[in-house]
């Protein structure tokens, strides 16, 4: 037969274009045939092959015994194609690593050193515990050996021990160590522990300050670049621990910073003295201002100089670093930085941006959005016909593609991929700039806005240069509401924080958010393309609803809320909507100073048909929220049609005829209860839990009978009770309209369960008629009760104690006006200290005196710690990042000598850590022992029902066929082997539905229900297995 | 640290792909491909940092800035040479202009090495593309950065192979990527690598 090299594989891989998939898929069937050769040669050279397409996808995980083979060759270009195979395609869970840690050892231990290089090479890439464990002792002799090379990547290799098997530090470190404080040592040793120290230096810096008389010689001494800037870097972790070396790195880093010739030197010494705190520490010192100026004059040469965009994307990192800090020094280069938001490379852009939402202020606020909303309205929105240029590259993620020769040989001149015209900008910038121009605004409760006219204009401009959102049907149905994409909502949420906060623009607001509503004017309020922004208009709808008094058009707005458009938009912005229907109707209809004329009964009862039409068919929507609500106000909707027909207009000769009272006071008093104001996201745990509060004794002791009588019940005579109590207390209130709608009394069960209370303060903004309601229901039977918070807006008069307390504390925050928020004050002094930055504020603030509602809350303010608890209880683990190397189980090891402290020295966290992971492993254990003993007795069972013999024979048989398919799958239980071998090709989970392994080996008909039973049981006691291990 | 190593030419297809962390193939060539996607469409004049591709942005933001590091890849660094594109992905470790440099002198050890370095060299002996790699990182930490120490480590493991002559078009007229790269950055010896920039 004939044998490709790999050489034959790529010439064959470029003469066939076209038809790369099928030639692959033969190139892998010939590999897997040769691979399993004898000739160690062949062997190998099919790996190299098999290698070189994993590159491109190419799954090699069922080699992986063959990998170990050819890394067993003592031929060294042989070992080096296993060694490299291994690094490429060993997973995690490949079951072979147990084999080959042997196979490492050894070569560790080989005379030669390329073939020693090999294991400390690969080891990183495979190592788990248990193995770090078993090869450190082989390892740590190599620290010594002879030829530098190997010396320097032990080091190395015995870190990444370290970072899965901690305790390697503690019989490695103390020689490293003497590697590193031996001058004789070989420079490239030395600058590779230099390396690994960095590493773990950040980790436990106080454990390196001993070494700082060495570092710091090699600092001053060393001509090697690449170690000096990871010096710097490492001392600018040491020096805040240390202040005393401050005083002794500053000579030699202001030294460097003026003779070195290399840019990336120059730029680590600038930000190691900006990371190390040493300005802070020198500030005010005649040292510390030249060592400022020295620092950001070159930081500020980097952003100027012509042609390289490098050294301005380094220069505005180091900016963010220290604006928190000095924002005057940075403020300082205000016009090189806001240059950078327009650059064109968006690298350059989003760092730029990163750093003004840092440095903004009341007097450059509006400057600063300008400049980005002018970047959002130039640029085209990108089409999704803009991201086909690259689908070329999408399609590598399957099939990998000839090699296109013609560019790889001759040196192409470098062509340019952009045009000159300016490039639309990608979605995901799009969506940040828009984010951080809403986070710029709204910092510090508006501090630095002067003008909410203007911050109405630039939200109502946002929204049409929103990005369409991406699954938007997706998500929504998860409600997820901090989807990343969705910056309509976002947008809305201003509009709708203003309208609260902000009683001077709210006619303005509510006007913005009525011609958002307009769907005759949709067209021109969103962007042409996608349903960029729609997000908004859940809020926009709602300030409508509530503001509807506002309105200067509520007739068209009630059309465009009925419009059968509405219908169409996602579940949460049509609850919305339903909410708005009748607030607006309310308003319209709700005046009792005009006289009930038949005009005005014609206007209103078609009107309320309208209503009815659009709401009758959404009372079977598939969201609940929908329903719930079109039900609730489709009835009542109905009433008023009944009572509006049933009273009888007066004439038009003046005499003044009472319209329904359903119409001008009932109706009304739904939406009309206290005023919404802004509550502190931890003001409702501050609620004293009263003392008579008694949450044991059951609501309804008789609870078990009414299910288990409701369950008799039939389904009908059941809604026929729901809908009694929706329309018979409803019509006595057409009566005594001063009391509310009954429909509240079903929220007075969940009002006793702090829980669900708890969750209304999440919900206050989407379903604010509930909490008027429950007010004005309860307020005569709750007077003293604490979870029942009278607001400004409350004329009831009863002022409990608790009440005042609000009110006072409100009062505090109430009567803040701009100039008084802290951070201006801070920006004033600052900014006039400094003549660089242009004013033009002062003049223009007192003339317009904006009062912002702050947060409501009980008592002094929530410090944020309890607040973050409360509002997002963080996840205790964060999400780890693709490609991150966790070196946290470094942090609990103490590298001093003098010993014991180490474990005292364990953070609370790691504490938890190592609890929850104790926990864990004893739970994973006892699963498997249990599901062992299972599986055991099953495969007792089996032995007794079944002829042995017959049966393995079966087995080996198909064990044959199913070789080459998926030999590495093969578990490693006998009982699940088994199981895999009846149903070859099927997925695991499919084996549940088709046990065709039953009917095949199922022979002794009476064996057949037993042993369905166990095949379920060892289906589940594989997938214990895997997530145990 | 670092966390990963690309190379890939200007169609997206992978010449060298080293990952310091076990990473599964095809979640390996998506962050491949995403990565293409950013750079493909960067004009020269940009700079040589991307933003984070979208399988790394998503948990970068969960990150404590409260520390100064954390072993969150954070920086993604490439250079352009000729058809081929170099890609390094750290933690906030290293230096980004460092890196920079770093990638000069990887090319420039596959330069000496195979004498006028194209990408044909890189496709025909990508195991000598690893094992230069391999002298300058192990385990994605850096141990050499002299040029002198890299190119010897690779030639103590043996002859390096010749791309085949018959691949040749051109001979001295196919440009490589160290010609077209060095010209101006200025070729310097061991010592002035680090003062190119």
């Amino acid at each position: 037969m004939f044998e490709k090299s790999l050489y034959d594989l790529i010439r064959g891989l470029r003469n066939h274009k076209g038809s790369e998939r099928e030639y692959i898929a033969e190139s892998i069937k010939e590999c897997r045939k040769e691979i399993r050769s004898n000739d160690m040669d062949l062997k190998a050279t099919a790996l190299m092959k098999l290698t070189y397409l994993e590159m491109f996808g190419h799954d090699m995980s069922w080699a992986s015994f063959n990998v170990l083979e050819v890394m067993s060759s003592s031929k060294f270009k042989q070992k080096r194609t296993g060694y490299l195979a291994a690094v490429q395609s060993f997973r995690r869970d490949t079951e072979v690593l147990v084999l080959a840690e042997n196979q490492l050892k050894k070569d560790v231990m080989s005379p030669t050193p390329p073939y020693i290089a090999l294991p400390l090479g690969a080891i990183p890439h495979v190592v788990n515990p248990s193995m770090a464990n078993s090869v450190l002792s082989d390892l740590i002799p190599r620290l010594t050996h002879s030829h530098a090379m190997i010396r320097k990547k032990t080091v190395v290799t015995l870190y990444r021990l370290a970072l899965v098997y901690p305790e390697t530090l503690r019989p490695a470190w103390p020689k490293i160590k003497e590697r590193l404080l031996d001058e004789s040592e070989d420079p490239s040793v030395t600058a590779a522990i230099v390396n690994v120290v960095c590493e773990l230096g950040w980790r436990r810096p106080q454990d390196f300050l001993p070494l700082a008389p060495r570092l710091f010689d090699l600092l001053v001494s060393g001509d090697n670049n690449w170690m000096a800037i990871k010096l710097i870097k490492l001392f600018a972790t040491l020096t805040p621990l240390e202040p005393r070396l401050i005083k002794k790195l500053l000579p030699p880093l202001t030294k460097i910073i003026r003779e070195t010739s290399a840019m990336s030197l120059l730029y680590e010494c600038i930000n190691g003295i900006i990371q190390g705190g040493i300005l802070e520490a020198v500030e005010g010192t005649s040292e510390g201002d030249d060592v400022a100026k020295l620092c950001v004059g070159k930081l500020r040469g980097m952003m100027v100089i012509e042609g390289d965009s490098n050294l301005k994307y380094v220069a505005l990192l180091a900016f963010e670093k220290i604006v928190r800090l000095h924002p005057k020094l940075v403020s300082q280069q205000q016009d090189v930085i806001l240059e950078c938001i327009d650059d064109p490379d968006v690298s350059i852009r989003m760092r730029a941006l990163d750093l003004v939402v840092g440095m903004v202020n009341a007097d450059n606020l509006t400057a600063i959005v300008g400049r980005l909303m002018r970047q959002l309205r130039n640029a085209p929105i990108a089409s999704p016909t803009h991201e086909s240029s690259n689908e070329r590259v999408r399609m590598t993620e399957i099939v990998p593609y000839a090699d296109d020769d013609s560019d790889a040989e001759e040196h192409l001149p470098r062509h340019e991929h952009q045009s000159d015209q300016p490039p639309s900008l990608p979605d995901d910038y799009r969506i940040s700039v828009i984010k951080r121009i809403l986070e710029m605004c709204s910092s510090d409760t508006y501090g630095n806005i002067s003008d909410f006219d203007w911050y109405i204009d630039v939200l109502v401009q946002l929204v049409r240069v929103s990005p369409s959102t991406r699954h938007t049907s997706a998500s929504e149905e998860k409600g997820d509401t901090e989807r990343s994409d969705d910056v309509g909502g976002g947008i809305g949420r201003e509009l709708q924080n203003v309208a609260i906060r902000v009683k001077s623009v709210r006619s303005e607001a509510v006007d913005a958010a009525q011609s958002l509503v307009l769907v005759d004017r949709r067209e021109q309020m969103f962007p042409t393309s996608g349903n960029g922004g729609q997000g908004v208009l859940e809020y926009a709808g709602w300030l409508v609803g509530e503001y509807a008094n506002y309105l200067s058009r509520p007739e068209p707005v009630m059309t465009s809320l009925l419009h059968s458009n509405s219908l169409q938009l996602p579940s949460k912005t049509l609850a919305v909507y339903l909410q708005a229907v009748p607030k607006v109707f309310s308003s319209m209809a709700g005046n009792d100073q005009v006289s009930w004329t038949p005009e005005r009964k014609t206007l209103m009862s078609l009107l309320m048909a309208r209503i009815i039409h659009f709401l009758e068919p959404l009372s079977t929507h598939p969201s609940l929220e929908v329903q719930e609500r079109a039900v609730e106000y489709l009835e009542l909707m109905r009433l008023a049609a009944e009572a509006a027909s049933g009273t009888a207009p007066g004439t038009n000769n003046g005499d003044f005829t009472d319209p329904p009272l359903l119409l001008t006071q009932a109706i009304p008093a739904l939406f009309s209860g206290a005023e919404l104001n802004p509550v502190a996201p931890g003001a409702q745990r501050k609620v004293p839990v009263p003392d008579d509060l008694d949450l044991d004794t059951p609501i309804n002791p008789n609870l078990q009978h009414l299910l288990s009588h409701a369950e008799t019940e039939g389904f009908e005579t059941d809604e026929d009770d729901v809908y009694a109590s929706y329309s018979e207390p409803m019509a006595s209130h057409t009566e005594t309209p001063t009391i509310v709608a009954p429909a509240a009394e079903r929220l007075d069960a969940p009002h006793r369960e702090p829980a669900s209370y708890q969750n209304a303060v999440e919900e206050e903004y989407l379903d604010p008629d509930i909490i008027s309601r429950r007010k004005a229901d309860r307020r005569e039977r709750y007077k003293d009760d604490p979870f029942y918070i009278e607001t400004e807006g409350d004329r009831s008069g009863a002022v409990t104690p608790l009440s005042r307390i609000v009110r006072d504390g409100n009062r505090e925050n109430n009567d803040l006006d701009i100039d008084s928020i802290p951070i201006m004050d801070l920006n004033l002094e600052r900014a006039s200290s400094s003549d660089h930055v242009p004013r033009a504020r002062s003049p223009r603030r007192p003339t317009r005196k904006v009062e912002i509602m702050g947060d409501e809350n009980l008592g002094p303010a929530a410090d944020n710690s309890s607040r973050e608890d409360i509002v997002q209880p963080r996840p205790t683990r964060v999400k780890k990042s693709l490609l991150e190397v966790d070196s946290s189980g470094l942090g609990s090891l103490s590298l001093v000598d003098d010993d014991g402290s180490s474990n005292r020295k364990l953070t609370q966290l790691d504490m938890e850590r190592k609890q929850q992971e104790e926990a864990d492993m004893n739970k994973a254990l006892q699963e498997v022992e249990r599901l062992r003993l299972e599986m055991q007795r099953a495969s007792e069972r089996l032995h007794v029902k079944e002829e042995v013999a017959v049966k393995k024979k079966k087995r080996k048989v198909r064990k044959v066929d199913v070789e080459g398919d998926e030999p590495a799958s093969t578990p490693p239980v006998e009982a699940v082997g088994e199981e895999a071998d009846a149903a070859p090709v099927k997925k695991k989970k499919k084996k549940k539905v088709k046990p065709e392994g039953d009917i095949e080996a199922g022979e002794e008909a009476d064996g057949t229900v037993k042993k369905k039973k166990k095949k379920k049981r060892t289906v589940i006691l594989d997938d214990g297995e895997g997530t145990a291990e | 640290m670092i966390n990963a190593v690309l190379v890939f030419n200007n169609a997206g297809q992978p010449r060298l792909t080293k990952f310091y962390t076990q990473l599964e193939t095809a979640v390996q060539q998506r962050l491949i491909s995403e990565i293409f996607t950013l750079v493909a469409n960067r004009p020269n004049s940009a700079c040589n940092f991307l933003p984070l591709p979208p399988l790394l942005a998503s948990a970068s933001k969960s990150s404590t800035p409260t520390t100064q590091h954390n072993d969150t890849p954070s920086l993604v660094t490439y250079r352009h040479y000729a058809t081929l594109y170099f890609i390094v992905i750290s933690t906030s470790t290293e230096s980004p202009l460092a890196l920079l440099d770093f990638i000069q002198v990887f090319v420039q050890a596959l330069d000496r090495l195979f004498e006028n370095v194209c990408e044909l060299d890189l496709i025909f002996n990508f195991e000598t593309l690893h094992a230069t790699l391999g002298e300058m990182i192990v385990g994605g930490v850096v141990v050499e950065t002299q040029l002198e120490h890299v190119v010897t480590g690779v030639k103590a493991q043996g002859r390096v192979a010749k791309r085949p002559v018959n691949e040749s078009k051109g001979g001295g007229g196919a440009g490589g990527l160290g010609g077209l790269t060095f010209g101006g950055l200025g070729r310097g010896g061991g010592e002035g690598i680090w003062s190119g920039r």
